[in-house]
């Protein structure tokens, strides 16, 4: 892999000048793009078209939701969130850079209808504050047809609770979605995706476990088939102790479809008490199903429980058979098999259109 | 006419080692009405011949027939000996998350009717059905709504399995060991279900271990199956003679 690099010399915008490093900005950009366990992540999937379209224009994302008490949406920041990094995903943050502005959303007090993103387009970043004790409903759903990104930070205050729900199961020659979330103490996250491949799909979270007890749990299903492509770049850090977090993640591929993930769990020095799980399964089925997976653990303190495991299989003979006997043809039987393989991680709000796209039909009453 | 024919049957399993035979010339028949247990020790081919008549993958039959109402199984997949009216109350049955019981089963139902030209039961009333068949078998009708034997402890599997068959109504229902692991009260509940399946039309056939079981479901014909044979058959009074015997002194 060639150096990676950004496309055009990039501005600090006003509001991000007062960090560290933000004066030599473009050195801590490209250093961190090339280090060596960044390089990694981009070791299945081409990372020069996704570098070079961080410059392309931007459209707002469509919202819905906003105008309810205590929320407040602007187009202009005037301070980084805090705990703001920029030596960490050096793309989304050349995409602050080259964006004409940056819009912000705060919640300041619990809402009762969900805020609804719909992103139709390359829509500019978005920066999520949500204030102390305050529980919000946060739907996504990616709705381009052509190549198109997105990124998002998510800043919990204490006890804040963010219920996330997102959905990429539009058909785009590229797309990237960068997803960052902070938890202060006792604040509790939970993302629900449901995705499909597209010609070359990219979803990269980031969550950081900023204060004591905070929880966050990542539920993903998702189906590559045919000539589509999806990488999942998922890091989880814990940076205070007694920290929860469980990811759930299920991918099909099917029929030469092309899955990458890659599930980093960090448990900094006195995290002590944390809860990290990380399950990763793959279903291959049909000819030529590619599936990377990788998770990682890097452990810094004593005292901490964490599992993690990543499995690729295809159908279990036991399942089948027992199927069969009761009278299902194989071919059914294993459609209802990939079906529950996956219906076990697509949930909450956007689930009916999730079931509808990935598995072909809707959620059965009984 | 016989309901279930099985003549000479010599079967192996598919080990890494290779083939070893286990079935060495079964022969058995059984007629509308009856219901023949299977006894035997460890390792005498009793729940192979439940593998072999049922089509599970890894055996292979060397030579013989088995029929099912006079048409031959041996050469067809599970599903269609399902649907011809073939049933195996699983000794292990398989825990499927993301496929509720209900879809589970609603999908079995409607594969047996169009194989049989038969319309599909209505999706309500066979809910309804379904629930109250649960409810007879002590199953919570919860339980439905979840994933196929997903979480259930061994006694619910086996339960499952009985109201599976109370709901196919197959024609032959092969129980293989569905005593093993039931304390005394979920016996009573599951040789319930069996005597309530019986009919003149259908067939039974047990495979069980001990004679407990055939305390509540009174066979016809106790057979003893030893190194893949048939070597002994009478009435139920062989698996009392069995029990305080042992098997020692047959094989």
């Amino acid at each position: 892999m060639a150096d990676l690099t950004l496309p055009t010399t990039l501005a600090t915008p006003d509001w991000l000048a007062g960090l560290p490093d933000a004066g030599s900005l473009p050195e801590v950009l490209e250093q961190a793009l090339n280090s060596p366990a960044h390089r990694e992540r981009w070791k299945y999937t081409k990372p020069g078209p996704f570098i070079a379209a961080t410059q392309h224009p931007m459209i707002d994302p469509d919202i819905s939701g906003e105008s309810q008490n205590g929320v407040a949406l602007n187009q202009s920041i005037d301070a980084p969130l805090a705990g703001f990094d920029l030596d960490q995903a050096p793309e989304a943050i050349a995409r602050l850079c080259y964006a004409d502005h940056v819009m912000t959303l705060d919640v300041s007090a619990s809402t009762n209808e969900p805020i609804v993103l719909s992103h139709t387009g390359n829509t500019r970043p978005l920066l999520v504050r949500v204030a102390a004790g305050v529980s919000l409903t946060l739907l996504e759903t990616a709705d381009a047809s052509d190549d198109a990104q997105q990124s998002i930070w998510i800043d919990l205050a204490p006890n804040a609770r963010v219920q996330h729900s997102r959905n990429a199961l539009n058909d785009a020659p590229s797309h990237w979605q960068y997803l960052n979330v902070r938890l202060q103490a006792g604040a509790q996250y939970q993302l629900n995706n449901h995705v499909a491949g597209c010609g070359s799909r990219r979803q990269d979270v980031h969550i950081i476990m900023d204060g004591q007890g905070a929880e966050a749990t990542l539920v993903s299903a998702g189906k590559v088939d045919g000539n589509m492509a999806l990488d999942q770049q998922v890091t989880l850090e814990h940076r205070q102790p007694r920290g929860q977090s469980k990811q759930t993640i299920h991918n099909i591929v099917a029929n030469g479809g092309k899955c990458t993930f890659n599930g980093r769990i960090h448990i900094h020095e006195g995290a002590a008490g944390t809860d990290a799980q990380l399950s990763n399964k793959n279903l291959g089925m049909g000819e030529h199903a590619t599936i990377n997976t990788k998770p990682e653990l890097e452990i810094y303190t004593d005292d901490v429980s964490c599992s993690h495991g990543a499995t690729v299989g295809t159908i279990s003979q036991d399942a089948l058979f027992y199927l069969t006997s009761r009278g299902i043809d194989r071919t059914a039987a294993e459609a209802l098999l990939s079906q529950g393989f996956l219906r076990q991680c697509i949930n909450g709000p956007l689930a009916d259109q999730a079931l509808t796209a990935l598995v072909g039909r809707a959620r059965e009453e009984s | 006419m016989s309901l279930l024919n099985v003549s000479d049957l010599h079967a192996s399993v598919v080990t890494d080692d290779g083939a070893q035979p286990i079935l060495k010339g079964l022969t058995l028949e059984v007629k509308p009405g009856e219901v023949h247990a299977i006894m035997g020790p460890n390792g005498s081919g009793k729940s192979t011949l439940a593998n072999v008549l049922s089509g599970r993958p890894g055996y292979t039959v060397n030579s013989g027939t088995a029929t099912l109402d006079g048409q031959g199984l041996l050469e067809l997949e599970p599903f269609e000996r399902a649907q011809l009216g073939l049933f195996l109350a699983f000794q292990y049955p398989v825990e499927i998350p993301g496929v509720s019981n209900m879809e589970f089963l609603k999908a079995s139902i409607d594969s047996l009717a169009r194989a049989r030209g038969e319309e599909q039961p209505n999706t309500a009333t066979f809910m309804k059905q379904v629930r109250e068949l649960a409810g007879s078998l002590d199953l919570d009708p919860a339980f439905l709504k979840r994933g196929v034997n997903e979480g259930f402890s061994g006694g619910e599997k086996k339960r499952n399995e009985i109201m599976q068959l109370l709901l196919l109504q197959p024609k032959l229902a092969l129980l293989d060991e569905t005593d093993s692991g039931l304390d005394i009260d979920a016996l009573k509940v599951v040789a319930e279900g069996v005597n309530r399946y019986r009919s003149a039309e259908n067939g039974v056939v047990l495979i069980t271990h001990y004679q407990r079981l055939l305390d509540y479901i009174v066979p016809d014909f106790v057979h003893v199956l030893s190194h893949g044979k048939i070597i002994e058959s009478g009435d139920k009074t062989l698996a009392l003679e069995l029990e305080a015997k042992g098997y020692a002194w047959l094989t």
